[in-house]
């Protein structure tokens, strides 16, 4: 699909080395255009919305982050950690962010999954879940399977 | 099919005449010798043609800047009162509607084409870019480094306990173009050779990256500072001090301060830790307070191991600060640590009676 000069903008700042060491992208190759409609049907597809996502992943940070660095139990099986540092991640989309890592294990299961609170802005306003192989990449059936997230 | 070809031969054209004027602007225009105006009073001739930022940066000004003047970090905000031409939509994420309308620019995004006219805090033409050798190089915990830079020559440099300085990361693997980073002071204001800075290493950051696994003792490294307003008040009241990970490092420069200069204030400094293998310059706090006879060190660790054999205080740093701190005290506190920390600090602060303008703590 075509994509707009300004999504080329943003995806010039998404590469390696120039926001973040690693960049966004992973080894995916394919237009942000491409990456955001695929990601759009795969969420559409588990019934959900970006928004309904980012505000369980908000949630489950804003919890927490007031335990400074120390593991909560939330919904009596999902054990959060939220590694919290100095400064501010700047956003290809524009904005800053704090510099916070959040890992969710699932007890249950043992699964876990993590994300940045940039991940959490890039999703909620923009559908962005990184590309494919993007340490920070964010896949959205992992999210709602480890977070044991439902429809409705 | 004529109409796809139509098509591809017009947009051929458009990407011709995109890059033509690139080009054009790059090697044929000549913008001249422009002059910037600062703060009224201050004019400097640089050629057009150049974003503010670098523009500035030559003349030796430096201002705040994260990317390194990519447009990412929305920090290097000036005033341009007039030349600065329209706003870019690449400065618009960062700006709120009351910087647009007082006439805020972001440094880097603004050509200097013509004259121009700006407004910059003061301060800012005392900061200088330093070159630094890495002389010491010592880890403090699992993933905090102390990292001491020698000023090269006859170079000294003037700060004040609590400010920070911005280190330059140069081009490194795959990074590309330089970046800035911010990291506070933690040595004495009276050693104007050398300055020491704790850093700690975030995940996949490109400046820690760099310091944690390229950095070596004997490197050149570049920074410039001193920056910010985070310092020790005059006054008489009783300091809190409140810090987690590498946020003790301004405070341990505040301290050395009260030693030099004999401030005997009462002191109480709350140190935030998960478990013991997150605590460091336990000693040194404790050499502090032979020195400092009105000087409190409470570390406190949120998650002791067993092995840790912790006798000290436990509890998030907050509960700690609550369980001690009265509320008809007449206090100050200085705050450096993760921003959920220093909101969290701030809630419990308040709650003693603590005004907001009496705690103090940097944004970055």
């Amino acid at each position: 699909m075509k994509q707009t000069p300004e999504l080329d903008r943003i995806q010039e700042l998404m590469q390696p080395g120039v926001i973040s060491k690693d960049g966004f992208l992973g080894n995916d190759t394919r237009n942000l255009t491409d990456i955001l409609a695929d990601d759009q049907r795969i969420v559409t597809n588990l019934g959900f919305t970006h928004q309904e996502l980012a505000n369980a992943m908000e949630e489950l940070t804003e919890v927490g982050k007031k335990a400074f660095g120390n593991p909560v139990l939330v919904r009596g099986f999902l054990e959060v950690t939220v590694d919290s540092s100095k400064g501010k991640m700047a956003s290809p989309f524009g904005g800053l962010f704090d510099k916070e890592n959040v890992v969710v294990v699932n007890k249950k299961t043992g699964e876990s999954i993590r994300w940045t609170t940039l991940n959490i802005h890039m999703i909620r306003d923009h559908g962005f879940y990184e590309g494919k192989g993007s340490y920070f990449r964010v896949e959205p059936e992992d999210l709602v399977r480890v977070l044991e997230l439902y429809v409705g | 099919m004529s109409v796809l070809i139509t098509t591809s031969i017009i947009t051929a054209i458009g990407v011709f005449l995109a890059a033509l004027l690139t080009l054009a602007e790059r090697f044929l225009l000549d913008y001249g010798i422009c002059k910037i105006t600062i703060n009224g009073d201050k004019i400097y001739q640089v050629r057009g043609g150049n974003h503010l930022l670098g523009s500035l940066q030559e003349q030796d000004i430096f201002i705040p800047s994260a990317c390194g003047g990519r447009g990412s970090c929305g920090l290097c905000k000036v005033k341009v009162l007039e030349g600065g031409g329209p706003l870019l939509p690449t400065e618009t994420p960062y700006l709120t509607k009351e910087e647009i309308e007082n006439h805020t620019r972001l440094a880097c995004q603004v050509k200097v084409r013509n004259d121009i006219e700006i407004l910059i805090p003061e301060e800012l033409f005392s900061i200088r870019e330093y070159e630094a050798k890495v002389v010491n190089f010592k880890d403090l915990t699992y993933d905090i480094k102390l990292i001491s830079l020698q000023l090269k020559g006859d170079e000294t440099i003037d700060f004040v306990a609590g400010q920070y300085v911005q280190l330059k990361i140069p081009v490194y693997g795959n990074i590309k173009e330089e970046v800035y980073r911010a990291y506070s002071i933690a040595s004495p204001e009276s050693n104007k050779k050398q300055i020491d800075l704790i850093i700690r290493r975030v995940p996949k950051g490109i400046a820690t990256t760099y310091i944690f696994d390229y950095l070596k003792k004997g490197d050149t490294i570049f920074f410039n500072g001193p920056y910010g307003d985070f310092y020790l008040r005059d006054s008489q009241r009783e300091i809190i001090y409140i810090a987690g990970g590498s946020g003790l490092a301004p405070i341990k420069s505040m301290l050395h301060k009260m030693i030099e200069e004999g401030i005997d204030r009462k002191a109480t400094f709350f140190f935030g830790c998960v478990s013991g293998r997150d605590l460091y310059f336990v000693e040194e706090m404790k050499s502090f307070k032979e020195k400092l006879p009105n000087f409190k060190f409470i570390p406190a660790l949120s998650n002791p191991n067993p092995e840790d054999n912790w006798l000290g205080e436990t509890g998030l740093i907050t509960e700690v600060v609550d369980r001690h701190i009265s509320s008809d005290g007449d206090y100050e506190a200085y705050l450096c640590g993760s921003p959920g920390m220093i909101n969290a600090s701030i809630k419990v602060l308040r709650s003693k009676g603590i005004p907001e303008e009496l705690i103090f703590y940097d944004k970055f």
